[in-house]
């Protein structure tokens, strides 16, 4: 046994005992991204570092072992700065997507890529579902939305961008359709009151999220119909009136009240905010009453925090134009929904943050060179038009647009190492960026796994892990240096270099470099 | 050349097929076919225990190894930083144009010439030094590579050199001393030796030709001594096969009468001759006694190059004559373990690899491990480009060093050693062999050495061409048949090393020291140098010095010292601007803080290290933005992508270096080279990428005006490419030899008018300036 400090706290271990295990086990988090327990320690990432007291030494904590006396300090400005440098150094030479661009754009961050795989498969139900986390009028935005989400496909380079915005419109007008439309779950009443001023796009979003997280909310606006700017400055033959109201019925139909017709008076204002537990103000722009509200007022709009929406430290929050004008309907309609996580944080007692957003990997354009790769997980073909401009798609043309879809995200977005310590440690990927990038490439031979040695990040798991199960090839470095690859000896497939650990390898790899092929794709 | 399934099985057979002996084996296939093919890898990999994921995975590491079949001939276009500071990038862009090579290729279509940068030649004093197969060529300039290629041409297959036989010993008149450095037989010195046999063939003579070692003179290679039996030895310098017969003949008369009369007949015009009037220039004898010669030699002090220029590197009863082996007898019989390493430890002596550890220290670590199981390497894996210290004592004092590593064998308890020499160095690598052949017949290796009942082997392993493999883990890991990937430490191979046993791993120069002060005891050692850095280093003095060479001072020595008295000053009267010290490791310490003593811990304080002891002078000619750029770019590309900070931290620092040279830096990317160089230093995994930055954060800390000049667009020394522009001026006399060698014709032809250098076609190779005669050419 030998006996060391950490943090000041005097702790005794075995012999041998490494670092970073000894630091885990007091309940501290160590992040790291090529250490594999059980496996001999190779000392790639430096993401791990702690500091002796002494010497001020960075070390890496994965493999320096615990020695008698040792002082040791976990993290301090230091360590977290020599965290973060690691971090960015991996960023500058990873290449790849977390989050496909598309969803990156959207102002609703709406899960394109997967909405799209399953529309493929003719999965229109379960599509509607992934679209309404996001968006509540998918029908209605599937008509009038530019979709910004199509400016930034990927698949654009190669040939014309994916018909986002009508795969989006048929989930809806295919849910609007059915027999019995759906209706999402609601969770239990949390007793909780939400008053709601506007009616528009971000009033109906904000008004939908927040009833199906329990809370009881009441849509209030002066006009008699619901809808706002929908109404008033979109023509019917670019959106019925009846689309408008099927998609606000269902609104209505996990347990929004609506009372329209009542216009809001300072009076009106203060008595809301007292008898609702929080207020989301989504008047619209040109609502002239807001001004009288006593919200603090910068020339454009109502002044609030630009990710919570809360207006100070008050139970008020204010979206869509009466916070900035915007002709956007989706980006109202995002925000409406973002705000529901702010209110809900609010009226739980959690600190109020907002949407929860992590921290994305991206990359300029793709370059001709990267086509034939991408197009491996895609078909050819150009895009598919409706029979007549303003018609939907239909199911067949649905399902074959929706293939060719890129699938640009990752399939390691929830368990990337590297995305999760990048967002917790602020890293910022463009600090070592570098002019020159690598080329994407994609192996795609082995049936259970996918490599992208562009995202990989030379941790050498996979190395270590395909030579001890003994694999005829497995993964080897090849080369030295900034220009080291890894990959399969002599050029062999990943089906044959990868015959019994396939699926160990992509679970243990840090990043989306390997990863199983059925993962969410 | 087809690949036969016998001839690799036969050479799996001969080397092993442990995992262990992936790399023998793999440059006994390259010896075979030039190249790797994959045929025979997988060959390997079938017949032996060592696997795919392996076999690739070092193939890959080491820059040894070639997948693609390589040209008939080799050339060699030394990168070192002397030949660096000499232009060698220029002339190597234009050996690529005269071979018609684009720029990701370096076999030629035919298949007769591969063009390769090397790390040092060890030839630096002859910088900038290009090498085909075995002619090396010095002093050359971008437009003589043609000339250099028209030669190799007509000397190809011209060789069949005579045997060498040696006059009888018992009649000798005198001896005539050749020097075999490898600075002297890159300059000629076989030739030399050939013209001498055969003087003294044709004059019977009865004369000893001797071959010595490195006399670290090599500014004035390559080097003859004549020393007469009665009388003073003379030494002659730059000599050229030509002269030998002159020199020859004016020291010794040949024998009969008849032979001395023919002789005159055929040599009639040649009878009365002094220095003076022999046709070259460069060409003169040196007496010792002259002032310039004793101030080069007069401050070093020779302890690990004791007798250099004196003594036959191979021949074992000669070092026994000088007192060889004595020390270890003392060792070995007189002395019990734990005083050895006391002595050492009183020494004072501290690691001559770079980093310093006290040697003492060192040895106790090991020998305090339990355990029969221990391990003496001798790190003679070089790889600083401008530093061949390493090379000249194994080729030079190879018993030397053998002693040493015996000694500490017996010191630390360990019964085996293992001379770890980079395979670059293969004259180093014969005589070492050559030596521990010997050393087994006269018992000073194998069983009961010296009947002292100490068992000790010792086995040479050859390094395949990585310079990280001269940290010590990654030489570990290259012997076990791995990457060269360092480890961390701890565990220290002193605990844990070689086949998880302890190991003892010292530097070559380290090795020969110890033999010294084994023989004259640590008081004679530690009464030189300063009160924390003991001894003498030997260092590798180049650059712009009018007399370079390599050279043993003692610590303290100031740089100033060593530039201006051994050195004897800048050479072409320009200004002494700094002088880089150890290497990629190391830092530039400029010309005002040249009274700085060379040691340890004085070093370090101005930001350079002692690394392995390359020095470099450098004059105002030198951009030091470049001169950081250079090391840059040259750890970038050997270091082994290990740790993250090392990996990318270097080549990120390499392109904003990279960036302000071509003049597109900005004052953010001087701020981020300097974040980025303090984090490399303080995250990399082990010292090659921990030392990386000091170039950079020396250069800026002295020069950062430079830096600042280069954001501007300005690049003061003239030297950064894209920043320069070539001008003809009045002086121009029209005689068109700058436009007949202008390889993109950006200087037209105009004879008896001033020329002109169109600056769009202008590729700055600068072929016009150095063959203008009238240095009508500038660079602005």
């Amino acid at each position: 046994m030998v006996k060391i400090k950490i943090d000041n706290i005097e702790v005794e271990v075995a012999e041998g005992s490494v670092l970073m295990e000894v630091i885990r086990d007091m309940g501290i988090d160590v992040p790291s991204m090529c250490y594999l327990k059980d496996e001999e320690h190779f000392t790639s990432c430096m993401v791990c570092v702690v500091k002796e007291r002494k010497s001020g030494k960075i070390m890496p904590s994965c493999s320096m072992e615990a020695a008698e006396g040792m002082d040791i300090i976990s993290s301090d400005e230091d360590v977290m700065e020599a965290r973060k440098s690691a971090l960015e150094l991996l960023l500058s030479e990873h290449v790849g997507d977390c989050e496909a661009p598309c969803q990156i754009t959207c102002p609703a961050h709406m899960d394109i890529p997967l909405m799209n795989r399953l529309l493929a498969e003719g999965k229109f139900h379960e599509a509607l579902v992934v679209v309404k986390k996001d968006i509540a009028l998918p029908s209605v935005l599937g008509r009038i939305c530019p979709a910004p989400c199509e400016g930034a496909c990927r698949r654009k380079s190669i040939d014309e961008p994916v018909s986002i915005c009508l795969l989006k419109r048929y989930a809806g007008d295919h849910d609007l359709e059915a027999d019995a439309s759906w209706k999402p779950e609601v969770a239990s009443d949390t007793g909780k009151k939400v008053s709601i001023i506007g009616a528009g796009p971000a009033g109906l979003a904000a008004a939908y999220h927040l009833a199906l997280q329990g809370h009881r909310c009441r849509l209030i606006d002066r006009n008699n119909i619901a809808g706002g700017s929908l109404c008033k400055e979109v023509s019917e033959e670019e959106l019925p009136a009846s689309v408008l109201q099927q998609e606000i019925d269902q609104i209505a139909a996990v347990g929004v009240e609506f009372s329209l017709g009542s216009a809001v008076n300072l009076a009106e204002f203060k008595k809301l905010q007292k008898s609702s537990d929080a207020l989301v103000v989504a008047t619209g722009k040109g609502e002239s009453g807001i001004a009288e509200w006593g919200l603090p007022m910068h020339p454009k709009g109502v002044e609030a925090d630009g990710n919570t929406y809360r207006v100070g430290e008050t139970n008020v929050f204010v979206v869509g134009s009466a916070l900035k004008p915007s002709k956007l309907a989706i980006r109202v309609l995002g925000q409406g929904k973002e705000s529901a996580f702010s209110v809900d944080q609010f009226l739980k007692e959690q600190p109020v943050k907002g949407e929860p957003r992590l921290f994305n990997s991206r990359f300029g354009k793709l370059v001709p060179a990267e086509y034939g790769e991408y197009l491996k997980e895609s078909v050819e073909g150009s895009r598919l038009e409706p029979a007549q401009k303003g018609d939907g798609l239909t199911a067949e043309q649905v399902m074959e647009e929706a293939a060719r879809c890129l699938h640009c995200d990752c399939r390691d977005l929830k368990s990337c190492r590297l995305r999760l310590y990048s967002d917790a440690y602020a890293a910022d990927q463009k600090r070592f960026k570098s002019e020159e990038r690598q080329l994407c490439t994609k192996q795609v031979q082995h049936d259970e796994m996918i490599y992208e040695p562009s995202k990989c990040i030379k941790c050498g798991i996979c190395v270590r892990l395909t030579a001890r199960h003994k694999e005829d090839f497995g993964f080897t470095f090849i080369g030295r240096g900034f220009d080291v690859v890894v990959g399969i000896p002599f050029n062999e497939s990943t089906a044959a270099g990868l015959k019994k650990v396939a699926l160990k390898v992509a679970d243990a790899c840090p990043t989306g470099a390997i990863s199983r092929k059925v993962e969410n794709k | 050349m087809e690949i036969e399934i016998r001839d690799i099985d036969g050479i799996v057979q001969q080397l092993g097929g442990k995992r262990h002996d992936v790399i023998p084996v793999l440059q006994a296939i390259q010896e075979k076919y030039n190249y790797l093919p994959e045929e025979a890898l997988r060959r390997v990999c079938e017949i032996s225990e060592i696997t795919p994921a392996q076999i690739v995975g070092v193939a890959s590491f080491y820059s040894q190894f070639r997948f693609t079949p390589a040209g008939e001939h080799i050339i060699k276009v030394c990168a070192g930083t002397a030949c660096h500071v000499k232009g060698a990038g220029l002339v190597y862009d234009a050996m690529k144009r005269e071979l018609e090579l684009g720029k990701d290729e370096d076999t030629t279509t035919s298949g007769t010439y591969t063009i390769e940068k090397v790390n040092c030649l060890g030839c630096c004093t002859l910088a900038p030094v290009v090498q085909i197969d075995e002619v090396t060529y010095g002093h050359v300039s971008t437009s003589q590579v043609g000339t250099i290629l028209s030669d190799f041409e007509s000397q190809k297959g011209a060789s069949g050199k005579k045997k060498f036989k040696l006059a009888d010993g018992s009649e000798v008149k005198g001896e005539i001393r050749i020097g075999l450095g490898s600075c002297c037989v890159a300059s000629g010195s076989d030739e030399i030796r050939d013209a001498v046999k055969d003087t003294i063939d044709r004059n019977d003579l009865n004369v000893k030709l001797k071959h010595v070692g490195c006399v670290g003179m090599c500014h004035q290679v390559p080097l003859v001594e004549i020393v007469p039996a009665n009388g003073e030895p003379t030494l002659y310098s730059k000599v050229k096969a030509a002269d030998v017969d002159q020199i020859v003949q004016e020291h010794f008369q040949p024998e009969g009468l008849l032979k001395r009369l023919s002789n005159k007949l055929l040599n009639v015009a040649d009878t009365i001759r002094d220095d003076s009037r022999w046709m070259g220039v460069d060409r003169y004898s040196l007496d010792i006694r002259e002032k310039h010669v004793s101030l080069f030699l007069d401050k070093q002090i020779p302890m690990a190059t004791e007798f250099r220029g004196v003594i036959n590197p191979i021949d074992i009863q000669e070092y026994k004559s000088r007192n060889g082996f004595r020390g270890l007898a003392r060792v070995l019989k007189k002395m019990k373990p734990a005083e050895v390493i006391e002595e050492i430890t009183e020494s004072g002596i501290r690691g001559r690899g770079g980093g310093g550890f006290p040697s003492g220290t060192k040895w106790k670590m090991v020998a305090d491990q339990p355990g029969d199981v221990k391990y003496i390497i001798c790190n003679g894996d070089e790889g600083d480009p401008g530093a061949f210290m390493d090379r000249m004592l194994l080729e030079s004092y190879p018993y030397r060093i053998i002693e040493g590593m015996v000694a500490a064998g017996y010191a630390v308890g360990a019964p085996e050693g293992i001379f770890y020499i980079r395979a670059e160095y293969p004259l180093a690598v014969t005589r070492i062999l050559q030596a521990l052949d010997i050393c087994r017949e006269q018992g000073y290796l194998g069983k009961d050495i010296m009947g002292s009942g100490f068992d000790f082997e010792l086995t040479v392993y050859q390094g395949a061409g990585a310079f990280v493999c001269g940290e010590e883990t990654a030489l570990m890991e290259s012997i076990e048949g791995k990457r060269g990937f360092p480890r961390i430490r701890p565990p220290y191979p002193a605990v844990k090393g070689l086949w998880g046993a302890p190991t003892l791993i010292n530097n070559t120069e380290t090795f020969a020291q110890i033999s010294y002060i084994m023989k004259n005891g640590a008081g004679a050692f530690n009464k030189v140098g300063t009160e924390s850095s003991r001894g003498t280093k030997v260092f590798a003095l180049a650059g712009k010095v009018a007399r370079g060479g390599l050279i043993e001072v003692p610590m303290g020595m100031t740089i100033r010292e060593v530039v201006e008295e051994i050195g004897g000053g800048v050479a072409g009267g320009r200004e002494f601007k700094a002088v880089q010290i150890g290497g990629p490791s190391g830092g530039c310490v400029p010309s005002w803080k040249s009274d700085t003593p060379i040691d340890f811990e004085s070093l370090k304080e101005v930001g350079a290290m002692m690394g392995s002891g390359g020095l470099v002078v450098l004059d105002d000619a030198d951009c030091m933005v470049d001169i950081a750029r250079y090391f840059l770019t040259f750890t970038q590309s050997e270091s082994c992508g290990k740790c993250s900070f090392g990996r990318i931290g270097t080549k990120r620092m390499l392109e904003i270096l990279e960036k302000i040279c071509t003049g597109k830096g900005t004052e953010k990317d001087l701020e981020n080279l300097e974040d980025l160089a303090h984090w490399t230093k303080k995250g990399s995994l082990c010292s090659l990428c921990g030392t990386a930055p000091n170039p950079i954060l020396s250069t800026l800390a002295y020069f950062r005006e430079e830096y600042e000049a280069h954001i501007r667009g300005e690049c003061p020394a003239g030297k950064c490419k894209d920043l320069i522009k070539y001008e003809i001026t009045d002086d121009c006399i029209g005689c068109t030899l700058c436009a007949q060698d202008c390889p993109v014709d950006a200087i037209a032809f105009k004879p008896h008018e001033k020329h002109e250098v169109d600056n769009e076609l202008c590729i700055q190779c600068d072929g016009c300036r150095q063959v203008c005669p009238e240095n009508a050419v500038i660079v602005r």
